[in-house]
C-alpha cells in the first residue's frame, strides 16, 4: 500500500466522518436533553434529501442554495413532531422509554412509506451541480469538493450549535437539561424549550441531509444505513455530548475507512462495531458521556 | 385522467365488445409475485406494468404483433379465455413471498406464478410451487442455485449468472480476437448478496480459465454510506476490466467515487442488474459513458425483431420509459407463460407443465435477441444468449455479438 | 393476600388452558390457507414475544438485538439438518440450546451498560452477527441454505401442504413460552427481576445480585427466541442472513410485547394477535397497490397504539376488571 494511499483513504474518512458527526449531532442534541431516542432521526435526513431533490427538479437551484431553506423546512418539521407526539410520549406514566423508543420507531416506517407514496420506490440524485465532479488534487491526494463543502458546512453547523450553547436560549437549554422541574419555577416554558430542541436535532439532520444530497443517491431507504451509523456514533461519543459526537464521527469515518482497506470492505461495519464495544468496555457512557 | 388511465379506459372500450362474448370461457389467474414496497420496490413497480403491458398484449383486441401470443383476444385455445393477473408485494422477504405464493394458489386459484426479483424469494416460492404442484416460471430470478435443485415444477426463461456471466467472457475473448488488444487484468467488485456471490463466484472461474489475473476481488456491504475506500482499491489495482455485479444506488456510488478520486477506468463490464435501471444513467449521467454491460434485451435489435418497438410503446405509454433487461424478460415470460397454457388447452397445472416442457419458441417470436425459448430437463431456458451493450449519449446500445452491433465497441483496453 | 395470588394465579392457568384446547381445536375447521399462516406466524411472534418479555419485560432490558438469537436458532437446526442429518425435531434444542448460550455471552459484556447504551449495544451486536453470518461461507453466507423438500414427518418436522401439524407445532411453542413466564411470575425471580428493572441501587440494597439476574433472564429469553428461530427456518423452508437475521426482525420480536403489554403474562400474546394479523393482512391486501400504503398504516398503529395504550393492550381489559389502576 503506498503513502497515497493511505493519505487517500484517511481523507475519505475523514470527509465521511464529519457527516456522520452531524447526523450525530442532532441525535445527540435530543436525547441530551429529554433522554429520547429519535429512531426516525435517519428518515428525517432522507426527507431533507427529498425536499432538496424535489427543489432541484423544479427549478434547478443548486443544493447548496438551498440551504437555509430546507434547514428551516426540518427544523419546522422537528417541533411538529415535537407537538403532535413526543411531547405525548413523555408524560406518560409508565414504560416512558420504551413508549419514545416505539413511537419514533413507527414514525420512522410511516415516513418511508409516505416517502415510497409521494415519491415512488425510484432512486434519484442530483446532477450538474455546482461543485458536482470536482475535486482538488492535492498532490496525488483528491479532495472531491462536495465532500469538502459538506465538512466546511459540517463544522460551521458544530459551531453554530456551540455558539446556541452560549446565548440566553442555550443556557435555558443547559438548565432544562440539568433539572427539568425547576426550570418551570424560574419561568422557563419547558415545552418550548424541548420543541426548539426537537427543531435544531431535526435542522442538523436536515443540513447534513442537504450537503449529502450533492453527491448522495436519494431513495426512500436511504435513511437506515446512516441512522446506523449515527445511532453507534452517539452512543460512541456519548449521549447529550455535542464533541462526543464530533470525535465519534471522526473515528468512526476512519475506522471505517481503514478496515474496507486492512480486511474485506463487506466487513468495514464490524470494524466500526468493534471499536465501539471495545471503548464501551471501558468507557460504558462513552467517551465523552456524563449522562 | 393521466395517460396509463386512459391507456387502460380505451383498452376497456375496445374490448367491450369481445368482452360479453367471452364471458363463458373462465379467466385464467397468474400469480406475479415482486417486492411492491420496501427496498427492491423501484424494479417490482416496473415489473408490474410490464405485465400489465404482456396481459394486454395477451387480451386486448390490437392489431397483430409479432410475438408468441401477439395477435390478442385472450387464449384462443380456452374459447377466448383472458389471462388475469394477481399482484402480490413479497417485500422482497422470503417468507413472505412464500405465503403469498401460497395465498395466489390457494385463494385466487392462480394456476402458475410468475416472480420474482431477487433469488431468495425466488428460493421460497418455487418450494411453494413444488409443493402445490403449479408451475414456477422465473422470469429474471438469476442465481443458478435455483435450477440445480432439480425441482419438477420450475422454469426460468431468463439466462442464470453463470450463462450471463459466459457471455461477458466470451465478448473478452472476441474484442481481444478483433483488436489484438486482450484485458489481462480484471477486478471483481461485487456485493455481499446472493446475487453479488454468484456472479463473482462464476467470474473468478471463467477469468483463471481464461488466463486472465483478477488483481482486485472486492466484496463490499449493499447501501453502505460511502463506497470510497472501495474506489480507492480499484483504483490502486487498476485492471483493464472492472467487472461490477451491483444494483442501482451502489452503481452510481461507485462510479461516482471512483471520479471523484480522479480514476477513469480502462473498461467497466457490469453484471447489468443496477447499472440497466434507467435510474442509474439519471444518477451516474456523463459517468455512464461507454460503460458496458451484459444484458438478455437489446432495445435497439429492431432490424433482427420488429416486434419490439411495438411492444416498446406499449410499455412506454404505462410507465413513461423503456423497456430494459428486467422488464423485457418479465414480459417475454408471460408470453412464454401464456402460449404454454394456450397450446395446453386448459388450465390445469399438470397439462401447463407438459406444455411448458414442450415449449419450443423461435427467437423471431420474441422481443429478445435469444435464440429462443426451450427449457432443458432441470427448467433452464438454453437458448438464452446475453448480449453485451455500451452507453452512448445517455443510452445502451448493442455492441456484441458483433452481428447483433448497432455501434462499434469503444474498446481502449491496451491503447 | 398470598391467597389472592395463588387464586388469581391458578386462574389464569385455567384460561390459558381453555385457550390452549381452543387453539388446537379450532383451527381444525379452518380450510384457507392464508388465515392458517397467518396464525402460525401469529402464534409464533406470539411465543417470541413472550420470549423477548422475559427480558425485556420482566427484567427490564430492552434489548434490540434478539434477531441475532432468532437467526442463530435457524442456522443450527438448519445446519445440522443439512450437513450432519440431525432431524429438526432433535436439532432445534440444540437451536435451544446455542441461542441460550448466545444470550449469556452478549449479555456478558452488554449488562454493564444501562438505559439507551444497552439498546443501542443490543442492536450493534445484532448487526454484527449478520454481517458475520452473510460473508461466512460455511453456512452459505449471502446465498443462505434450503431445506431440503422430505417426506412428511414428525421426525423431520415437514408436513408438505398439511398447515395444521405446524400450527400445532407453534402453539406448543407459544404454550411453553407462556408457561414459562407463568412460572417465573410465581417464583423468587419474579421479584429480584422486578427490582432490577425498577431500581438498581435498591435492588443492590436489596441482596439481589443484579448482574446474575439479568443473565439469568437472558438465557430464558435466549433459548427460547433460539427455539423459535428454529421452527421459523423449518416453516419458511430457506434460510439466509436477510430473512432471519436482519435487524427489523429484532424489532418485530419485541413489538407485540411492547404493544400489548410489557412485563405482562398476556401482554405478549395480545399484541402478537393485534399486531401480525394487521401487519399480515395489510400487506397483502395493500402491498400489491405498490404505494406504501400498507408501510404507513403499520407505522401510524404503532404510534397511536404506544402512544394511546402507553402500558398496552392489556391494561384495556385490566382495568375493566380492577377498577381504576
Amino acid at each position: 500500500m503506498t503513502l497515497e494511499t493511505i493519505l487517500q483513504v484517511a481523507a475519505g474518512g475523514l470527509l465521511m466522518g464529519l457527516i456522520y458527526a452531524l447526523v450525530a449531532a442532532g441525535l445527540s442534541l435530543i436525547f441530551g436533553l429529554m433522554d429520547v431516542v429519535n429512531f426516525a432521526h435517519g428518515e428525517l435526513m432522507m426527507l431533507a434529501m427529498y425536499a432538496v431533490f424535489v427543489i432541484w427538479d423544479a427549478s434547478g437551484l443548486d443544493p447548496m442554495l438551498q440551504l437555509p431553506l430546507v434547514a428551516a423546512l426540518l427544523f419546522g418539521t422537528g417541533m411538529v413532531i415535537y407537538r403532535g407526539m413526543i411531547a405525548r410520549a413523555l408524560s406518560v406514566q409508565f414504560n416512558r422509554g420504551m413508549v419514545q423508543i416505539f413511537v419514533t420507531f413507527g414514525l420512522a416506517i410511516f415516513i418511508r412509506g409516505a416517502a415510497q407514496f409521494v415519491w415512488g420506490g425510484e432512486f434519484r440524485a442530483v446532477n450538474n451541480t455546482l461543485l458536482s465532479g470536482r475535486s482538488w488534487n492535492l498532490g496525488g491526494v483528491y479532495l472531491p469538493l462536495p465532500q469538502l463543502a459538506a465538512s466546511v458546512v459540517c463544522l460551521a453547523a458544530f459551531a453554530g450549535l456551540l455558539l446556541i450553547s452560549r446565548t440566553e436560549f442555550g443556557k435555558a437549554l443547559e438548565a432544562t437539561r440539568e433539572d427539568r422541574d425547576a426550570v418551570a419555577l424560574i419561568g422557563i416554558d419547558r415545552d418550548r424549550i424541548f420543541a426548539m430542541g426537537w427543531g435544531l436535532g431535526a435542522g442538523a439532520v436536515g443540513i447534513a441531509g442537504v450537503m449529502l444530497a450533492g453527491f448522495y443517491y436519494v431513495g426512500p431507504n436511504v435513511g437506515a444505513s446512516f441512522a446506523l451509523i449515527a445511532y453507534v456514533t452517539v452512543a460512541l461519543g456519548g449521549f447529550g455530548s455535542m464533541l462526543g459526537a464530533l470525535v465519534a464521527g471522526l473515528l468512526i469515518g476512519e475506522v471505517e475507512a481503514f478496515t474496507a482497506v486492512i480486511l474485506e470492505p463487506s466487513l468495514k461495519q464490524i470494524g466500526v462495531f468493534a471499536v465501539y464495544l471495545a471503548v464501551l468496555m471501558f468507557r460504558p457512557r462513552g467517551l465523552f458521556g456524563k449522562l | 385522467m393521466d395517460r396509463r388511465n386512459f391507456m387502460i379506459g380505451a383498452g376497456a372500450l375496445a374490448t367491450a365488445a369481445t368482452a360479453r362474448k367471452a364471458q363463458a370461457a373462465d379467466d385464467v389467474v397468474i400469480g406475479v409475485v415482486y417486492p411492491l414496497t420496501g427496498n427492491g420496490a423501484a424494479v417490482g413497480l416496473d415489473a408490474k406494468a410490464a405485465y400489465e403491458v404482456a396481459a394486454e398484449i395477451i387480451n386486448g383486441s390490437h392489431t397483430p404483433i409479432g410475438v408468441s401470443m401477439g395477435k390478442g383476444g385472450g387464449l384462443d385455445k380456452l374459447g377466448g379465455a383472458k389471462v388475469r393477473l394477481v399482484f402480490a408485494d413479497s417485500q422482497n422477504d422470503p417468507q413472505k413471498a412464500r405465503a403469498e405464493a401460497e395465498r395466489l394458489i390457494t385463494q385466487d386459484k392462480a394456476v402458475a406464478i410468475v416472480g420474482s426479483y431477487t433469488s431468495a424469494t425466488g428460493a421460497t416460492i418455487s418450494q411453494v410451487t413444488e409443493r402445490y404442484e403449479v408451475p414456477y416460471l422465473a422470469a429474471d430470478n438469476s442465481s443458478p442455485s435455483l435450477h440445480q435443485r432439480g425441482l419438477k415444477w420450475f422454469f426460468r426463461t431468463s439466462p442464470h449468472d453463470e450463462m450471463f456471466t459466459k457471455g461477458m467472457f466470451d465478448f473478452l475473448a472476441d474484442i481481444a480476437k478483433k483488436t489484438g488488444r486482450p484485458a489481462k487484468t480484471v477486478a471483481l467488485f461485487y456485493e455481499d448478496s446472493i446475487f453479488g456471490t454468484d456472479s463473482s463466484n462464476v467470474q473468478r472461474k471463467l477469468a483463471a480459465a481464461a488466463g486472465m489475473q483478477v488483481v482486485a476481488d472486492i466484496r463490499y456491504r449493499a447501501a453502505s454510506p460511502s463506497l470510497s475506500t472501495e474506489a480507492q482499491k480499484l483504483k490502486a489495482a487498476n485492471a483493464d476490466v472492472i467487472l461490477p455485479s451491483s444494483y442501482t444506488s451502489d452503481a452510481i456510488l461507485i462510479l461516482r467515487a471512483m471520479s471523484e478520486i480522479g480514476y477513469k477506468p480502462k473498461a467497466i463490464l457490469a453484471q447489468a442488474a443496477g447499472f440497466q435501471e434507467s435510474a442509474f444513467m439519471q444518477g451516474a449521467g456523463a459517468l455512464a459513458e461507454t460503460v458496458m454491460s451484459r444484458s438478455s434485451f437489446a432495445l435497439d435489435a429492431d432490424k433482427l425483431r420488429p416486434a419490439i418497438p411495438v411492444v416498446n410503446a406499449l410499455y412506454k405509454a404505462h410507465n413513461n420509459k423503456d423497456m430494459n433487461d428486467n422488464t423485457s424478460r418479465e414480459i417475454t415470460a408471460l408470453l412464454t407463460l401464456a402460449d404454454a397454457i394456450n397450446r395446453a388447452g386448459s388450465a390445469k397445472p399438470e397439462a401447463i407443465r407438459a406444455a411448458l416442457v414442450a415449449t419450443d419458441i423461435p427467437g423471431s417470436a420474441t422481443i429478445m435477441p435469444w435464440a429462443g425459448v426451450k427449457f432443458d430437463e432441470m427448467g433452464q431456458n438454453t437458448l438464452c444468449n446475453p448480449v453485451i451493450q455500451q452507453v452512448f449519449g445517455g443510452a445502451y446500445k448493442t455492441v456484441w455479438p458483433f452481428d447483433l452491433a448497432a455501434k462499434d465497441v469503444i474498446w481502449t483496453v491496451g491503447t | 393476600m398470598d391467597n389472592f395470588i395463588t387464586r388469581r394465579r391458578r386462574h389464569e392457568l385455567l384460561v390459558a388452558a381453555g385457550l390452549l384446547v381452543f387453539a388446537i381445536v379450532a383451527p381444525m375447521f379452518i380450510k384457507d390457507v392464508t388465515t392458517l399462516n397467518v396464525i402460525i406466524l401469529s402464534l409464533l411472534f406470539a411465543g417470541l414475544a413472550q420470549a423477548w418479555n422475559i427480558l425485556g419485560g420482566y427484567c427490564g432490558q430492552i434489548s434490540l438485538g434478539h434477531a441475532l438469537y432468532f437467526g442463530m436458532g435457524s442456522y443450527v437446526s438448519t445446519l445440522l439438518y443439512v450437513h450432519a442429518a440431525v432431524p429438526p425435531s432433535l436439532g432445534m434444542f440444540a437451536a435451544a440450546a446455542v441461542g441460550g448460550l448466545a444470550a449469556l455471552l452478549v449479555g456478558w459484556p452488554c449488562f454493564r451498560l444501562s438505559g439507551h447504551y444497552y439498546a443501542i449495544a443490543t442492536v450493534v451486536v445484532g448487526e454484527i452477527g449478520y454481517l458475520l453470518f452473510l460473508n461466512w461461507d460455511y453456512v452459505g453466507g449471502a446465498t443462505g441454505v434450503y431445506i431440503p423438500i422430505a417426506r412428511p414427518s414428525l421426525l423431520n418436522l415437514q408436513f408438505g401442504k398439511d398447515k395444521l401439524p405446524y400450527l400445532h407445532l407453534v402453539l406448543a411453542f407459544c404454550a411453553a413460552t407462556w408457561l414459562a413466564a407463568w412460572v417465573i411470575e410465581g417464583s423468587r425471580w419474579f421479584y429480584a427481576w422486578r427490582a432490577v428493572k425498577d431500581d438498581v441501587v435498591a435492588a443492590r440494597s436489596l441482596g439481589v445480585n443484579i448482574f446474575s439476574s439479568k443473565m439469568a433472564a437472558a438465557a430464558i429469553s435466549g433459548a427460547f427466541t433460539g427455539l423459535g428461530g428454529a421452527i421459523y427456518g423449518l416453516y419458511v423452508g430457506y434460510i439466509d442472513p436477510d430473512s432471519v437475521m436482519a435487524g427489523h426482525f429484532s424489532i418485530l420480536i419485541a413489538l407485540p410485547a411492547v404493544l400489548g403489554g410489557v412485563g405482562t403474562l398476556w401482554g405478549p400474546i395480545l399484541g402478537a394477535a393485534l399486531l401480525i394479523p394487521m401487519k399480515e393482512l395489510s400487506s397483502s391486501y395493500l402491498g400489491g397497490s405498490g404505494r406504501g400504503v400498507d408501510l404507513m398504516l403499520y407505522g401510524a398503529m404503532i404510534v397511536i397504539v404506544a402512544l394511546a395504550q402507553p402500558q398496552g393492550v392489556v391494561s384495556l381489559f385490566r382495568r375493566r376488571a380492577h377498577g381504576p389502576a
